[in-house]
């Protein structure tokens, strides 16, 4: 029976299990509501409660969304990064490079992270890009940079993988052409000299004399190739004083055929086959000596596996501070009720159903829990946003933070839990002397 | 607007015991009529309030007999006394306890919030409403946080009689009210018990208050005191 059940559960949709879970977390709440407040009418008193220590409420409020936000700003955030990374991925399939670390190759060919790596030589891109399986086998060079903006050498074919067209100008025909990024600090029409090497170790002038020309302009990727600029892989061989890719007589041709004699090298490959087996063929074929083929998804899943665990620690710190959250509310709402005590014993004293004096105990913290609860969804959310926009900003990774299901799980479980735990307090009231009260 | 009638008060061998077990108040035998009002007199800390929440069901050690009408509040669980209260007693405090961020109306009409049946609702706001106007506080939508001392007294009073309780009960009305306040919120409470045959028990200092009532008892140490008649 629980293996059917499991099943049962693992054959609805995700969204129906998202649904479900949420239903799980809040239908307790909605059914001790009901046999609470069922033909009673506890509203004006609970308001009036809220509206008697306004101020100390709205401590209570931002206490509460304040640990809420920090939950769901956490979650948002790092969901947020994963997603980004994950996305900034996307179009490098199979990345093929001398053997090495495939982080480190994933971090420069993906991230345009610069990093000294290892060449693959002509015979072996060749062998790559005759393959039958591959339908595109681009070279990316990098190791040049304009104003802190990678310049990469490669193909147009990579240019229309990677942005599917260019928002405006043409594609690179000539040595000298170059294809912008999004955010690249060049427009169309500007010249500029390329540097050696990237940041504090850029070499102003080491390429003397040579310019490039921006003749078009691509569309935000989301990844960090929308700073970078990228220009025909062989002006950067040309630039570097090697063979530029093609034998004398074909020297002023831009992309492939490469000729393998001509082929000074690339640290990198990128390869596309158009079936999803083909991928896995060549990952398998070209993981050898020579040279080692991978999934950048797949290095990129690892990593996340990896920071998985933090994150699990960090959601349980999470769930922690807001247990803490959940018991210094409690403590709060204890002491409240002392200074509701005499108005709550008049209500007893006047014949009113217990019920009904924990109805309004329990309907005025669930008006704090609540309004905390949902203010800190939204606190939480526009944290996120921020934090996201200023990644963004500096890894050119575009993050988007968002509010999504195990954010709105998050708080119904913050919510359930403290609702429960208010119910404590209500009964407390019911347990002090009327009389000690009224004449308090 | 149908008017309940008041219940007489029987208390036989009744003690009240302090949470130690010390006897704070014994009454051998008391017998109050339906319709007349009751003062209770007697020094600070004799026993006047104990008195008025024995017969209210609200002091916890309590045995012996006290009935209204055929109900006997000592054999009456937690709740049964809570529902007793509910419909057959109003309560006027003497610093008012109203809901400070509430309306006249909200506050006078406030068992209207703690009632199952639609008609008894609508009922309690009706004659909330119909006693403010009474009261002189009709069309009054301000918060009673505003209120003066007379005015609050006056919308307990109406809270008080919004469920038309057949019972009153008034623990020091008068005391944080000036003279002619006083005089005037007396003349009210006597005036609307009378008019709804209620029975009134007033816990005073007051001898104001007391000139108004059919009998007066007093307590002194705890005991009804000698010479005090036990019928009216």
């Amino acid at each position: 029976m629980p293996d059917r059940l499991e099943d049962a559960w693992n054959n609805l949709p995700v969204l129906a299990q998202d649904i479900a879970v949420l239903a799980g977390l809040v239908a307790p709440l909605v059914v001790i509501g009901l046999i609470i407040v069922r033909r009673l009418n506890p509203t004006p008193l609970a308001g009036a409660m809220l509206w008697r220590y306004r101020f100390s409420n709205a401590l209570f409020v931002t206490l509460i969304a304040i640990s809420v936000g920090i939950g769901v700003g956490l979650i948002s955030q790092e969901r947020a990064l994963r997603t980004g990374t994950a996305n900034a991925a996307d179009k490098f399939d199979l990345i093929i490079a001398a053997p090495g670390s495939e982080m480190t190759m994933m971090l420069a060919a993906v991230y345009l992270q610069p990093s000294d790596v290892p060449l693959l030589d002509g015979q072996t891109y060749s062998e790559i890009a005759n393959h039958e399986n591959v339908d595109l086998a681009a070279p990316i060079a990098f190791g040049d940079s304009y104003r802190g903006a990678p310049v990469v050498g490669t193909t147009a074919d990579f240019i229309d993988h990677l942005t599917g067209g260019l928002e405006e100008g043409e594609i690179f025909t000539a040595h000298t052409h170059a294809v912008s990024g999004a955010l690249a600090p060049a427009q169309i029409g500007d010249t500029f000299e390329p540097a050696h090497g990237h940041g504090a170790a850029a070499e102003q002038g080491a390429h003397a004399g040579v310019t490039y020309e921006v003749v078009g302009r691509m569309p935000p990727t989301g990844s960090p190739w929308d700073r970078a600029i990228l220009v025909p892989v062989e002006a950067v061989w040309d630039v570097h004083g090697l063979a530029i890719g093609h034998a004398p007589e074909r020297a002023d041709q831009i992309g492939p055929p490469f000729d393998a004699e001509y082929f000074p090298g690339t640290p990198a490959v990128l390869v596309r086959a158009e079936a999803l087996w083909a991928n896995y063929s060549l990952r398998s074929e070209f993981t050898r000596g020579d040279t080692m083929a991978f999934f950048p998804g797949a290095v990129l899943a690892q990593l996340h596996s990896v920071m998985g665990d933090v994150r699990q620690v960090m959601s349980i710190m999470a769930i922690v501070t807001q247990i803490l959250v959940a018991a210094s509310v409690l403590t709060g709402l204890v002491i409240l009720m002392r200074l509701f005590a005499r108005r709550l014993a008049l209500l007893r004293a006047l014949g009113a159903p217990d019920r009904y004096v924990f109805a309004v105990v329990w309907s005025y913290a669930g008006a704090l829990i609540g309004a905390g609860a949902l203010l800190g969804l939204v606190l939480g959310y526009g944290a996120a946003r921020v934090i996201s926009r200023i990644i963004t900003q500096r890894t050119d990774i575009l993050v988007q933070a968002s509010v999504g299901w195990p954010e709105i799980h998050l708080v119904a479980g913050f919510v359930a839990i403290t609702m429960l735990l208010a119910l404590a307090p209500a009964f407390m009231v019911l347990s002090r002397n009327i009389i000690t009260d009224l004449r308090a | 607007m149908t008017i309940s009638q008041g219940l007489d008060l029987r208390a036989h061998d009744v003690k009240v015991r302090a949470p130690g077990g010390r006897t704070i108040l014994s009454v051998d035998h008391l017998k109050v009529p339906a319709g007349t009002a009751i003062g209770v007199r007697g020094p600070s800390g004799a026993g006047k309030s104990t008195l008025l929440y024995a017969i209210a069901g609200l002091a916890g050690d309590v045995s012996g007999r006290i009935a209204w009408g055929d109900t006997d509040m000592v054999a009456l669980t937690h709740g049964a006394r809570a529902a007793f209260r509910r419909s057959k007693m109003g309560f006027v405090f003497q610093d008012f306890l109203l809901f400070e961020e509430l309306s006249a109306l909200g506050n006078a009409a406030l068992a209207a919030s703690y009632v199952h049946d639609s008609g008894a609702r609508q009922a309690i706001c009706e004659r909330a409403r119909q006693h403010l106007e009474d009261l002189g506080l009709g069309d009054n939508r301000r918060k009673v946080d505003s209120f003066s001392g007379g005015e609050r007294q006056r919308v307990a009073i109406a809270r008080a009689l919004a469920n038309d309780p057949p019972v009153l009960l008034a623990d020091e009305p008068t005391a944080s009210l000036d003279r002619p306040t006083a005089d005037r919120l007396v003349d009210d409470l006597v005036a609307l018990t009378r008019s709804g045959g209620k029975t009134l028990v007033a816990v005073s200092h007051d001898p104001a208050l007391h000139e108004r009532m059919d009998r007066v008892i007093d307590i002194i140490d705890g005991n009804l005191a000698a010479g005090t008649p036990v019928h009216a």
